[in-house]
């Protein structure tokens, strides 16, 4: 019975004008879209493989240790699902330095030079976006008369003379219209694919489409929800016409207006007064070290006194080629720092004495300058914390009320795209500075020769720990996106019983 | 024709739409207000800070030759006090121009130039991306949406109810009901929206914190204008499609599909098509041809110095022109590529023209002051005012008859000091006519496409079988 059921509503639902349409609407956005994803991945991953090249050669031209900032460049690859869902993975900076001045975080990562920046206004449309609008747009249509439809037709009432439970008419119908609602999604999915698959540059592995399977099963959750909501709707409502005026408005309102709505309107800047302050430490942290720092050279019978008006920070070595100054002052992302050094090709014959003596000093400066920034960071990622994750996770959060914002959040943790996953990659390269770190001071790098010198032997590039980022694996993007999931998942169950309850006491 | 429109206007007010429509649109202009009053004195109060700091710097400088060398500092964007009716994707374009000066020998740097370099802004930002709740949201998403849900059954479903035929049957020509169904459901979707807006404009204009002068009323009446023209074209689309199919069903799918189809995703992946189209100069093209320039000039001036090793007036003049070449070299250089790349934006926006809603962003964002064409402004703006300045280094120089007039080198130009107040401010100026012209042909494609709809929808009526 129920299969006879099913059939109906099956063909019923095939057979229509808008089942035709939808598909090839989706059919078509999703082609075009994937093409023009595809060749941005594209271009993302030839700047990507650039970047490598030249930073890694770059690091190679340079004789001694002390300036290894912007040449030691921890890259962030572009990540293929991101063709499914974007998330963060353009926005987000992919360049960072590894440096012993700061520790790095996303607001300190730069992109690559990217061709026309102008092309961002025009925003990049994601296959889960055009699922989001499409799909749940064709749930709605196909439930909003499932109820009212039969009830103002009257063959309701001709199939409830049967001796058939009302809740098996409830779910012949759901299954039949979710059967129909997989047919655009996964044959746009497919050819998706299958353009994915022509392109030599994106390899997808087993895991990937593990990942592009839970996307699918989000997606049916996605859509099964708006078509519960549909049917909600059409149970409640005695004519059709009310109950599609009711859809379309909720569909306007749950994808279009309450996700921008609600961003816009909450406020989520960052609190001017906990960042100028936070600020202010970390540059105060930075001059005490300062005036140590000078204070000490003062002092120093060989090194000191520095020029002439005991400002500078230059001190004069036989063979000294130039001295250079790296600093950062960038209150809005809480970054400052400075750092000096200098270069020698040859370390002249009357010098040579004072080069212990400038070990020794490099050893206290580069150390003192990792524990200053050890200080400053435990002021700076609380602060940042505040200022910037907490505000985005709040947005985030709101977004989850609406369908559509579930939708999103779970589809971007199933490719990898989403803050977490970003972070990830940051916390990667901040690991990676540690495992510089450790090497600087296991081979005494800090206070060799090398780090200022270039002649008795240069700096063993090849030697340093190496970079390497693995996205994490399918079991954390499906933990990530599991709350998600369940709140789909969730809300499709309540949704039914409630369907059920009121559909079993309805009079016909 | 009034009767039947006042027939309509009396169904829709009594209607669910109506009632569901008039809340979205109050609330969005609330919040938009709301979000606007907050926004934008904070917006001001940066562009102001900014101006202020780098005037401080053009001030202190009374020098001739530092004034010449160093060039006016940063120039800012100024932020349109119509930012509400659009956001324009102003987080994304440069607020600031940058100059540059470049090294042509050791020793030896040019004059500043334009380098229009930019930062990509929105490159800290984690939060996720939306569309900014503006006029441009209202108008061109929702608004659009509910033209659609208003028209879709207007003849569709008199003739499932069958009271079309009995209308026709009175001595009503047909495009008597045609008319009076659109201006019907015009009035009662333009009443609640007009009422909107102006509960927006109240709450915006009461506040002491936005001053709204004359000319931007005049702007924000264009705007309004824009707005109804855009409703008349998505309801003339809607009766087209509700007068060719026999199902208010179908009538409604074919319309949200196109509405999908043309407004949420055609805009955007069209630009991204299209740009692709043109390969605009990439940065290390630029980086490459900008190194060979420079070291080329380099070349030349060592080799030409070599001959006037003897003649220090002749050696001070060769200096001063390679100084001022090479900064108009650069400049040129730098204008080459932005506007290679205001190419490529330039033909993606025109095909995605093809998208009602895409004209009318273009419309509001011409008139409000934001977005691409207002940055074009602000760059021609900064050229004119680079020119100024230089102009007036000039002139400064020429009037000082102990000058050796050698432009470029230290101790060929004048050593009088400088007024900081004479040299010439940067103004961001906006202006009405120009930014007409720029619309009129968005404004020209729209009353076309309403016209084609319209007619379209007369013809289909005319013919259409009761």
């Amino acid at each position: 019975m129920l299969l006879t059921l099913i059939r109906r509503e099956l063909l019923d639902n095939l057979m229509t004008f808008r089942f035709a349409a939808a598909v090839f609407i989706t059919l078509l956005l999703v082609v075009a879209n994937t093409v023009v994803l595809l060749k941005d991945y594209e271009q993302r991953l030839t700047a990507y493989n650039t970047a490598t090249q030249e930073s890694y050669q770059r690091l190679r031209e340079e004789k001694t240790y002390s300036y290894y900032i912007g040449k030691l460049v921890a890259h962030r690859p572009p990540n293929p699902l991101s063709i499914f869902n974007l998330g963060l993975d353009k926005q987000v900076g992919n360049k960072i330095n590894v440096y012993h001045g700061f520790v790095p975080t996303i607001w300190d990562a730069e992109k690559h030079r990217s061709d026309n920046p102008f092309l961002n206004l025009f925003t990049s449309i994601d296959i889960a976006l055009v699922f989001q609008g499409i799909l749940s747009l064709l749930a709605l249509i196909f439930a909003y008369d499932a109820l009212a439809g039969e009830r103002e037709r009257g063959t309701l009432r001709l199939v409830l003379t049967h001796p058939i439970r009302r809740g098996y008419i409830l779910f012949a119908k759901y299954i039949s219209a979710m059967l129909c609602l997989l047919v655009p999604l996964l044959i746009s999915l497919l050819l998706s694919i299958v353009l994915l698959t022509t392109s030599t540059t994106i390899f997808l592995s087993t895991n990937d489409f593990l990942r592009l399977g839970g996307i699918v099963l989000t997606s049916l959750l996605y859509v099964s929800l708006f078509y519960l909501i549909g049917m909600w709707i059409s149970a409640m409502t005695r004519r059709t016409s009310t109950a599609l005026m009711l859809c379309m408005f909720v569909w306007g309102f749950l994808v279009l207006v309450y996700p921008n709505l609600i961003l816009t309107a909450v406020e989520i800047t960052p609190q001017p007064d906990t960042q100028a302050s936070a600020y202010n430490q970390i540059k105060q942290m930075w001059e005490e070290f300062d005036r140590e720092n000078k204070q000490l050279l003062r002092n120093d019978p060989v090194l000191g006194p520095l020029s002439r008006d005991g400002e500078g920070w230059g001190f004069y070595v036989e063979g000294g080629e130039y001295t250079f100054g790296m600093s950062e002052d960038k209150p809005s992302i809480l970054l400052y720092f400075f750092q000096t050094g200098f270069y020698a090709g040859k370390i002249g014959a009357e010098s040579e004495p004072q080069v212990p003596r400038l070990q020794n000093y490099y050893r206290f400066y580069n150390r003192e300058t990792v524990n200053t920034v050890q200080r400053t960071w435990l002021v700076r990622e609380p602060a940042l914390e505040a200022i910037y994750i907490h505000p985005a996770n709040l947005g985030r959060t709101l977004l989850k009320f609406s369908p559509a914002g579930l939708y999103d959040a779970a589809t971007e943790a199933w490719a990898g795209t989403n803050l977490e996953d970003i972070q990830d990659f940051f916390n990667a390269v901040q690991r990676y500075r540690r495992a510089v770190l450790d090497y600087f001071d296991d081979e005494k790098i800090f206070e060799s020769r090398q780090w200022f010198a270039a002649d008795h032997g240069t700096a063993d590039w090849d030697a340093l720990p190496q970079f390497s980022f693995q996205r994490s694996g399918v079991d954390v993007n499906a933990k990530r996106a599991l709350p998600d999931l369940f709140l789909l998942l969730m809300t499709n169950l309540i949704l039914f019983t409630v369907i059920f309850l009121i559909f079993v006491r309805s009079e016909v | 024709m009034w009767h039947i429109a006042k027939r309509e206007l009396y169904d829709n007010l009594n209607s669910l739409r109506f009632a569901l429509a008039t809340v979205l649109l109050f609330g969005l202009m609330l919040t938009n207000a709301v979000v606007h009053l907050r926004e934008h004195p904070v917006r001001v109060q940066k562009y102001h800070d900014a101006i202020t700091e780098s005037l401080n710097r053009l001030r202190a400088r009374t020098d001739l030759y530092e004034i010449a060398q160093w060039g006016p500092e940063l120039l800012h964007k100024k932020p349109s006090p119509l930012h509400f009716c659009t956001d324009g994707g102003d987080i994304v374009l440069p607020g600031t121009i940058y100059q540059s000066v470049s090294r042509i020998t050791n020793d030896l740097y040019t004059f500043w130039y334009l380098s229009y370099r930019y930062r990509t802004p929105n490159s800290k930002n984690i939060r996720p991306a939306t569309i900014k709740v503006d006029w441009e949201f209202v108008i061109g998403y929702v608004l659009s949406l509910i033209a659609i849900l208003f028209t879709f059954d207007s003849i569709s479903g008199e003739r499932e109810r069958g009271t079309l035929r009995l209308m026709l049957a009175n001595s009503i020509p047909r495009h008597t009901v045609l008319l009076g169904k659109f201006l019907g459901a015009l009035i009662s979707i333009s009443a609640p929206l007009t009422l909107a807006v102006l509960m927006n404009l109240l709450i915006i204009s009461v506040s002491n914190n936005v001053q709204l002068d004359a000319e931007a009323w005049r702007r924000l009446g264009i705007v309004f204008f824009v707005a109804v023209l855009y409703l008349c074209l998505f309801l003339a689309l809607g009766l087209l499609v509700s007068s060719r199919v026999q199902q208010n069903a179908t009538s409604l799918v074919i319309l949200l599909l196109i509405w999908v189809s043309f407004v949420v995703f055609i805009p955007s992946t069209l630009a991204s098509i299209a740009s692709g189209f043109s390969n605009p100069m990439t940065y290390d093209e630029y980086r490459e041809r900008h190194d060979r320039l420079y070291s080329e000039l380099g070349d030349e001036y060592n080799a030409r110095l070599q001959g006037t090793r003897e003649l220090p007036t002749e050696r001070m003049q060769l200096t001063g022109e390679y100084v001022t070449k090479g900064a108009a070299r650069g400049e040129r250089l730098s204008h080459e590529r932005l506007n290679q790349e205001h190419a490529q934006i330039q033909l993606a926006r025109s095909v995605t023209r093809i998208s009602p809603v895409a004209i009318v962003q273009h419309l509001i964002e011409a008139f409000a002051g934001t977005g691409f064409e207002r940055h074009r402004q602000f760059v021609e703006n900064v050229q004119d005012y680079a020119r100024e300045y230089r102009e007036f280094v000039g002139d400064m120089d020429r009037a000082d008859p102990d000058s050796p007039h050698t432009i470029g080198v230290r101790e060929g130009m004048s050593k009088k000091p400088v007024n900081p107040e004479a040299v010439p401010k940067f103004e961001d100026r906006l202006s009405l006519s120009r930014d007409f012209n720029t619309a009129a042909v968005d404004l020209l494609l729209l009353v076309l496409f309403f016209v084609v709809f319209f007619s379209g929808a007369y013809l289909a009526f005319v013919r259409v079988e009761v």
